[in-house]
């Protein structure tokens, strides 16, 4: 599965949330990470998530894709990180 | 399914923020550990033990290569599928002669048969190779009366000549005779391709090894020694004709990889860099391609398929179902 994340979290959790979904998935652009994960994995980083966001003031957004085969991406201006796995 | 990282820059990997991090000079580039299956280096990396520890927690195998591409080794963690039990099922196979016998005989059989495989495919496209072909059919039936592992291993060696004695008629590019096979070092460019292609199929097997309850001590064909893993080049035999020598047709058929893509240097002759990416990045895109498996009734990857083939072996050593090499049908 593939799935695209984005946060917007209070300023003090936002290194949290970050470091924590950096474990799962690549980050892509501030606030924007995606990546193939695992059922299992996704389940995990959201339990995780949910411990460290403030439900009143936070949200994180997960799009699901069954697969990228029907999807493309597009940069404009810069490329910030990737997920190419040829370092 | 977890993925393989290739680190070709140089720089520093180091655990950072309870997750890995590569330094070079061109920033900082963070690796999800979680979706992280094994690592292969061959740029100049530094790493420190903290980093061994962490890929110990997240059991990640790193492999090495040397500045010429070669396998150079393996940080291979601790053991996290500890068996005693299959360690001695493996044992037991080993020293007795008619067990171990069985199961080299499999290995060469499957790596026949797909051998026969590939050049069935090249004949019905209209390739020359059916003199090779004729001679590959013709060893397979002396396998089954092949008395020890040795002359076992001789057939293979045989095999593998005819077979890549109709490289030539399959590829068809002047660059790329096969003349012979050369290794440590590779004397010509056909041949550098296979060993290179061959070495990132045995760590290959090696980290599916790691995901079993199997040791890669212990192998049947290639006899166990002091020196190395073994079990990976057993299971690497069936899949080199299906996976590594398909994609180096492909490759070369494509022209993604041509004459310019060599070095000689003191070592033989050896890839740049780029066309070992572009190697990589078709073997990745190989072993990540599906397939509708017979027996199982559902799609998986090649990669899967190696570790089934590890799960069979298991049964085999457990006494349940003996084991029945891989042959692809296409």
């Amino acid at each position: 599965m593939f799935v695209i994340l984005v946060y917007d979290v209070a300023q003090r959790r936002v290194a949290r949330v970050l470091k924590k979904c950096r474990q799962y998935l690549h980050w892509v652009q501030n606030s924007v990470l995606e990546g193939e994960i695992s059922e299992a994995n996704l389940k995990k980083l959201k339990m995780e998530l949910e411990r460290i966001i403030n439900k009143e003031e936070d949200s994180v957004i997960i799009y699901h894709l069954r697969t990228t085969r029907y999807s493309s991406r597009e940069i404009m201006g810069l490329q910030k990180g990737g997920d190419e796995n040829i370092i | 399914m977890k993925k393989t990282y290739f680190l070709f820059s140089s720089g520093e990997l180091s655990r950072r923020d309870n997750t890995l991090c590569f330094t070079s000079e061109k920033g900082r580039r963070y690796i999800p550990v979680e979706d992280t299956g094994e690592i292969m280096i061959f740029g100049e990396v530094d790493v420190n033990k903290r980093l061994l520890e962490f890929l110990s927690q997240h059991e990640i195998v790193l492999h090495f290569f040397s500045h010429y591409g070669y396998y150079m080794g393996s940080y291979y963690p601790r053991e996290h599928l500890n068996s005693g039990y299959m360690t001695l099922r493996q044992a037991e196979h080993y020293l007795d002669e008619a067990k171990r016998l069985a199961l080299a005989r499999e290995f060469v059989r499957g790596a026949a048969k797909n051998i026969r495989q590939v050049l069935k495919y090249y004949q019905g496209r209209g390739k020359d190779v059916n003199g090779q072909l004729q001679a590959v059919e013709n060893l397979l039936p002396t396998i089954d009366s092949c008395g020890d592992p040795a002359a076992l291993m001789a057939i293979e060696g045989n095999l593998r000549d005819h077979y890549y004695r109709a490289f030539d008629a399959i590829i068809g590019l002047p660059d790329f005779v096969f003349q012979e096979r050369s290794r440590r070092p590779p004397k010509n460019y056909l041949n550098t391709l296979l060993s290179f292609g061959n070495s990132m199929m045995y760590t290959i097997c090696l980290s599916e090894i790691y995901k079993t309850h199997l040791d890669p001590r212990i192998g049947y064909l290639h006899a166990t020694n002091f020196r190395r893993f073994t079990l990976n080049l057993d299971v690497a035999e069936i899949f080199k004709p299906v996976i590594v020598d398909r994609l180096i047709f492909s490759l070369l058929g494509r022209k993604m990889i041509g004459r310019d893509d060599f070095e000689r240097g003191t070592e033989g002759i050896v890839l740049k860099e780029k066309a070992r990416r572009t190697f990589l990045e078709g073997m990745e895109e190989k072993l990540k391609t599906t397939i509708k498996h017979r027996e199982i009734g559902r799609v998986v990857t090649y990669r899967r398929l190696i570790r089934l083939e590890l799960y069979k072996l298991e049964k085999h050593l457990m006494g349940e179902k003996p084991y029945e090499a891989f042959v692809a049908r296409w």
